[in-house]
């Protein structure tokens, strides 16, 4: 081995990069060369220099105001308009269909094939009628567009274009249509609204009505089993930036935090991190029923030294204190 | 401190209850639109972002632009993320084009350049009355380690921004020479070549006269 190869892997092995039998080679080059031994020492001279300009843990301070800097940012961002997830998924599920080429080539042609059949039997029935059905639409849009403003809300504009040698100004607009459904709580649809409403970005007081209203239904032991519900409490309950929200989800979820694990994380993830005492101190007394659980018991260790509440912390010793150690 | 050693507590704890909750999930769900899914992601990796970028830029405002912007571009964009590499390779490929591009930008306004001033105005040259490195061997005896430690930024100062963040990211960070050249999109042989530079240089900063 030659000095020049010797400094490269010098460095790689204090680096701890370097292969097994490399790092044999290299013992048995230092024993005879002088230089390269001196190389070595000066390059771990370097490493404990450098280790004097210690890489520090952020503060807290630091974390949570980044933490709601982002939040702030985050909240100021339109929502996706409905074409641009519909964009997404198509490109991601294209990008899916990327993993499996041959399966994808044939789907294509087969796509193509049966979409070109069907479409032109379909326009050729339906020409003369469509034709006169556009130019009849058309000009109900611009007499629209000419005479009344439009009714309902506006979700958003999709086209404009100026007619050419023309004052006339044709606007393409989706509308908002007001919907309205009624039903009690053990239907489905009603059910899948209230779990949509609960992530509503907008509006607290939504928010706090549905996840009251599932978070009773969960109480009373009633359909609490049906796929999503008790998604949609725990990340109410982890997530959600109103205490209220939060508190109604927490209640929801008792009934569950002895024989679901992913409920007794979400409440022991609201104990460690939520802002709020009432929350946390609420989260002790829910945990009731597993306080002899392992990590349980761990979480209100943490909890009984580094909360900020001294009520909190007082509270965790106590129920540390009457439950015995696991064997 | 008490926060500190709350936030290392329940760190420690959090990272138990996440590792139940697939990231792959709370990628899929972000890609999807989930805010709620998109938050659990940063905070399951805000923190060695600031410890990367703190370190790099030695400025908790910097550190702070650098996250905002680095979250900010993650979520415009998780919906590219194809899972080709890791999500943890992924958010640090972005952050440290963040800091590259800081760290160039502190190169050519040369206003950062490791000039600093002693109780009496006068200009201190880190350099110079260092007889030998191997002397640094035991800093306490030698010298202040606050001196000291401003020497090694000065001489972090002297390397390009990739050689610097590739020696933060080996030395510092820890990360395998081979993860470090994806980040960087670049080959692990390119990554390993650059360590060497940056060593080299680092040596001859440091070194001083004799």
């Amino acid at each position: 081995m030659n000095c020049e190869v010797a400094h490269e892997r010098i460095v790689l092995a204090a680096y701890g990069e370097l292969a097994d039998d490399q790092v044999h080679e290299l013992d048995r080059h230092l024993i005879t060369c002088n230089e390269c031994r001196e190389e070595r020492e000066q390059l771990l001279a370097l490493k404990t220099l450098a280790s004097v300009h210690p890489v520090q843990e952020p503060n807290a301070n630091l974390i949570a105001r980044s933490r709601m800097r982002l939040e702030e940012a985050l909240d100021a961002l339109p929502p996706k308009r409905w074409y641009e997830r519909w964009g997404d998924g198509i490109l991601n599920n294209f990008a899916r269909l990327q993993a499996a080429p041959v399966a994808a080539a044939l789907l294509l042609v087969a796509g193509i094939g049966a979409g070109s059949l069907g479409g032109y039997e379909v326009a050729q029935a339906k020409t003369a009628h469509a034709a006169a059905g556009n130019r009849a639409a058309q000009a109900a849009v611009r007499q629209a567009a000419v005479t009344e403003a439009p009714s309902a809300a506006v979700a958003n504009v999709s086209s404009i274009v100026q007619q050419p040698n023309s004052a006339m100004v044709e606007v393409r607009y989706n509308e908002v249509v007001p919907r309205q459904i009624e039903g009690t709580l053990e239907d489905p649809a009603i059910r899948q609204l209230l779990m949509m409403a609960s992530e509503d970005a907008n509006s607290a007081g939504i928010r706090d009505d549905s996840v009251g209203l599932l978070a009773a239904e969960c109480r009373a032991g009633r359909g609490c089993n049906a796929a999503g519900i008790r998604d949609a409490l725990m990340v109410a309950l982890r997530y959600d930036r109103n205490v209220g929200v939060r508190e109604k989800a927490l209640r929801g979820l008792e009934p569950y935090v002895a024989e679901d694990m992913r409920v007794r994380d979400a409440v022991l993830e609201s104990l460690l991190n939520d802002i709020d005492p009432h929350i946390r101190s609420e989260a002790i007394s829910i945990l009731e029923p597993v306080e002899a659980d392992m990590t349980v018991r761990q979480v209100l260790s943490t909890v009984a030294t580094s909360d900020r509440s001294p009520q909190i912390r007082n509270v965790s010793r106590q129920v540390l204190s009457r439950v015995p150690e696991i064997q | 401190m008490a926060a500190s050693r709350a936030i290392n507590g329940s760190d420690r704890a959090q990272e138990r209850l996440q590792a139940r909750a697939p990231e792959m999930e709370l990628i899929r769900e972000a890609q999807k639109g989930s805010r709620a899914a998109f938050d659990a992601l940063v905070r399951q990796y805000e923190s060695q972002v600031l410890r990367l970028a703190l370190h790099l830029t030695g400025s908790e405002h910097d550190a702070e632009d650098i996250y905002q912007e680095a979250f900010l571009k993650a979520f415009r964009y998780i919906g590219n993320f194809r899972f080709e590499c890791s999500f943890y390779t992924w958010i640090y490929r972005i952050v440290t084009n963040l800091c590259l591009d800081q760290l160039r930008r502190r190169k050519t306004r040369k206003e950062d350049q490791a000039v600093l001033v002693d109780h009496s105005g006068d200009e201190i040259d880190l350099l110079a009355s260092v007889s030998d490195v191997r002397s640094f061997s035991n800093p306490d005896r030698e010298l202040d380690r606050k001196v000291l430690g401003e020497r090694i930024q000065a001489a972090l100062t002297k390397l390009t921004p990739r050689e610097r963040m590739v020696f933060e990211l080996k030395h510092y960070q820890g990360l395998r020479l081979r993860t470090i050249g994806e980040m960087l999109n670049t080959t692990e042989e390119t990554a390993k070549n650059t360590l060497f530079r940056a060593t080299k240089k680092l040596r001859t900063q440091l070194a001083g006269l004799r």
